[in-house]
């Protein structure tokens, strides 16, 4: 779960580290108020779950209260990348001498955490790191033992930082540490931290994802997974259990595991257009599917549902028994196409059959969605 | 000889006495595999089809010579139980619980690979050393003795091609479901170096899927290693950008869409590996090396 700006400003100040004031508004009246209280000049910053706000036009300096208001109207009015600015955070304005580019994440492939430090903030560190990459160190952490305040001095220095400095971003960069493994976190990033004119470091901008899989032992983090996802079939595919993702076609996809379902939407893709990605999990039943049917169906102008699923630990004759229901209830006409293999095969098959969904008399999905196109086909 | 197990090999089931734990101990049993005992912490002394249940793994090792342990076990209970188990002396677990917290992997995975112990999953079907045994919830059926091996990132594809190679003629030595989470124990390297040095296999083929590195990382060490042919198919052609496909290790992410297939199967082609399009051409390619039993 990805977190706002205000969010992961919160966990840093959690563990000691230095972060703006700041405040929330939704209207550009409550910015200028904001922007009053803590005085001016401040940035207006728009709070979406995706990067690239500048570029977009979402985050703006302003010096006088008429321009808050003015800016926090404009952005306020801004959807960026699929996301509708529903908030801005107002903070004071930071004259920065100098930017630091912090970040710790997991190298997937190595199973491991990864502590990154740039002396170059601000910018694209993957740029940084392609053109001076003197300026970037990186490093594996154990997870058991933690990262050690030696390794993160030895990253300092790495990066050409001498003196005091190395302390002080060294104290920053165990801090973030302790946020990326106190919260599970995915990845927590700060970009910049600032050195102000006066000496001070702050953290200007974080990033922080936590594991969904990790929530139920942060009941501390008391935020709403669903109001995360702007899509209302997606979500609706997480309040019932599986997962679905919304694509622009007419053929709607069942399968019982992702790489099933993936290989699906490669295949339908050669001759018709999948209307969506869906998979079950390990969780099939009767009422999961007949909620799975619901859910394809609620999209537009759905021509046929594909049904693809494997009997390993689930128990498809039971899940068939959900589809037929559904279609007996709400009359659907449009044809379903059922392929099902595995344990209970034969017991599914006849259920599927003695209620008008086609069954795949094959092993393979392509001979499966040759079928479909074909019955498609027959009908014009 | 085949990978990982073998008709000899002494599994042990952990969280024998759950529902799904139940279920697939038959199952497994059903198929020959040699469980020859469970684990429930608190329902030490019962029976599950047969199988002596015990409070602990140590117990169980001590007492009936565990060596191998497949998990139906809660998320939430998993990190301690690893623990105990690769402190007990267990040296292959096969962890097929779902949602388990990345972190808690991670620790295990250090925790494991200091003390050489091999894990497969988590969130895997298992493996099945086909005509065998099994560690784990894939349904029999699919599969027939013969001597390619399967290594899959998914466990409903590597059903999906099984199922198409033996429809075909053509059986499988051992399959292994690798584990869909961003974050598994094993890699594919790793897998393709025992199946390499395995006398009951000629080919291998890789299931693998959008998302992460293991296929690039697979590139390089065929490249290196190899000499039995591979042949691949990789899923989500067009998948959505920064959209979690299903498993937490299938998405495209960050401004260089590190994960796309298309980048994987150019890695694969260019170290001479067969690239399926789509999942039962697998079975045409297979052919330019084997032929039908």
């Amino acid at each position: 779960m990805k977190l706002y700006e205000f969010e992961g400003n919160d966990l840093l100040r959690r563990e000691g580290m230095p972060v703006p004031d700041y405040a929330l508004a939704a209207t550009p009246e409550e910015a200028r108020e904001r922007a009053e209280a803590l005085g001016l000049p401040v940035v207006v910053k728009a709070q979406v779950l995706t990067g690239g706000r500048w570029l977009a036009g979402g985050v703006q300096t302003a010096y006088s209260l008429e321009q808050v208001e003015e800016e926090a109207r404009r952005i306020l009015g801004l959807s960026i990348r699929g996301w509708p600015v529903q908030q801005v955070m107002i903070t004071p304005k930071v004259d920065n001498v100098r930017e630091f580019y912090l970040a710790v994440t997991i190298d997937e492939y190595h199973g491991t955490p990864v502590a990154v430090l740039s002396a170059a903030g601000g910018v694209s560190v993957n740029r940084i790191a392609l053109e001076r990459p003197e300026e970037v160190a990186s490093r594996y952490v154990s997870v058991i033992k933690g990262l050690l305040p030696s390794e993160a001095r030895r990253m300092c220095r790495g990066v050409g930082l001498r003196g005091a400095e190395v302390s002080r971003v060294a104290n920053m960069l165990s801090a973030l540490y302790r946020v990326f493994r106190n919260y599970d976190a995915l990845i927590a990033e700060i970009n910049p931290l600032a050195r102000t004119s006066k000496g001070d470091y702050l953290a200007l901008d974080a990033k922080v994802e936590i594991d969904d899989d990790s929530l139920y032992r942060h009941p501390e983090l008391t935020l709403s997974l669903d109001s995360r996802i702007p899509n209302l079939l997606e979500r609706k595919g997480r309040e019932i259990g599986v997962t679905y993702v919304e694509l622009d076609g007419d053929i709607a996809i069942v399968a019982s595991g992702a790489g099933l379902g993936m290989a699906s939407m490669d295949i339908i893709s050669r001759r018709m257009r999948p209307a969506n990605f869906l998979e079950t999990g390990g969780a099939i039943t009767a009422e999961l599917m007949y909620n799975v049917m619901d859910l394809v169906l609620r999209k537009e102008g759905i021509r046929a549902v594909f049904i693809n699923v494997y009997g390993g630990i689930n128990p498809i004759h039971e899940g068939a028994k959900g589809v037929v229901r559904y279609m007996k209830e709400h009359q659907v006409t449009i044809p379903v196409m059922a392929k099902a293999l595995g344990n209970h095969q034969e017991e599914t098959w006849e259920i599927f059959r003695n209620n008008g969904v086609h069954v795949v008399n094959d092993v393979s999905t392509e001979k499966g969605v040759e079928q479909l196109a074909l019955l498609l086909e027959g009908e014009k | 000889m085949s990978i990982l197990l073998n008709r000899k090999t002494k599994v042990l089931v952990q969280g024998i006495t759950g529902r799904i734990g139940r279920v697939q101990t038959k199952w497994m049993l059903d198929y020959g595999t040699n469980i020859v005992a469970g684990v429930t912490p608190g329902k030490g002394g019962q029976e599950v089809e047969g199988v002596p249940v015990y409070d602990t793994v140590a117990e169980a090792v001590a007492e009936r010579g565990a060596e191998a342990s497949v998990f139906f076990i809660p998320p939430k209970a998993f990190k301690e139980a690893a623990r105990q188990t690769i402190d007990a002396g267990i040296n292959l677990m096969v962890v097929i619980t779902e949602h388990i917290p990345v972190h808690d992997v991670m620790e295990i995975r250090e925790y494991a690979s200091e003390r050489e112990v091999r894990v497969i999953g988590p969130t895997t079907p298992g493996i099945i050393t086909v005509g065998e045994a099994k560690m784990g919830i894939m349904p029999a059926n699919m599969f027939s003795p013969g001597r390619i091996g399967v290594i899959s990132r998914s466990g409903t594809l590597s059903y999906e091609i099984s199922i198409n190679l033996t429809t075909a003629g053509f059986g499988q030595s051992t399959v292994v479901g690798m584990g869909a989470d961003s974050v598994v124990f094993a890699s594919i390297p790793e897998l393709l170096k025992l199946f390499e040095r395995d006398s009951d296999t000629d080919l291998v083929v890789i299931i693998g899927e959008v998302g992460g590195v293991q296929e690039e990382n697979a590139a390089q060490f065929i490249d290196r290693w190899m000499t039995k042919p591979v042949v691949t198919y990789i899923a989500g052609h067009n998948v959505p950008e920064g959209k979690r496909m299903g498993h937490a290790g299938a998405i495209i992410q960050g401004e260089h869409g590190m994960g796309i297939p298309q980048s994987k199967m150019a890695a694969l082609r260019e170290v001479g590996v067969d690239v399926a399009m789509y999942p039962a051409e697998v079975v045409e390619l297979v052919k330019r090396h084997l032929t039908p039993s």
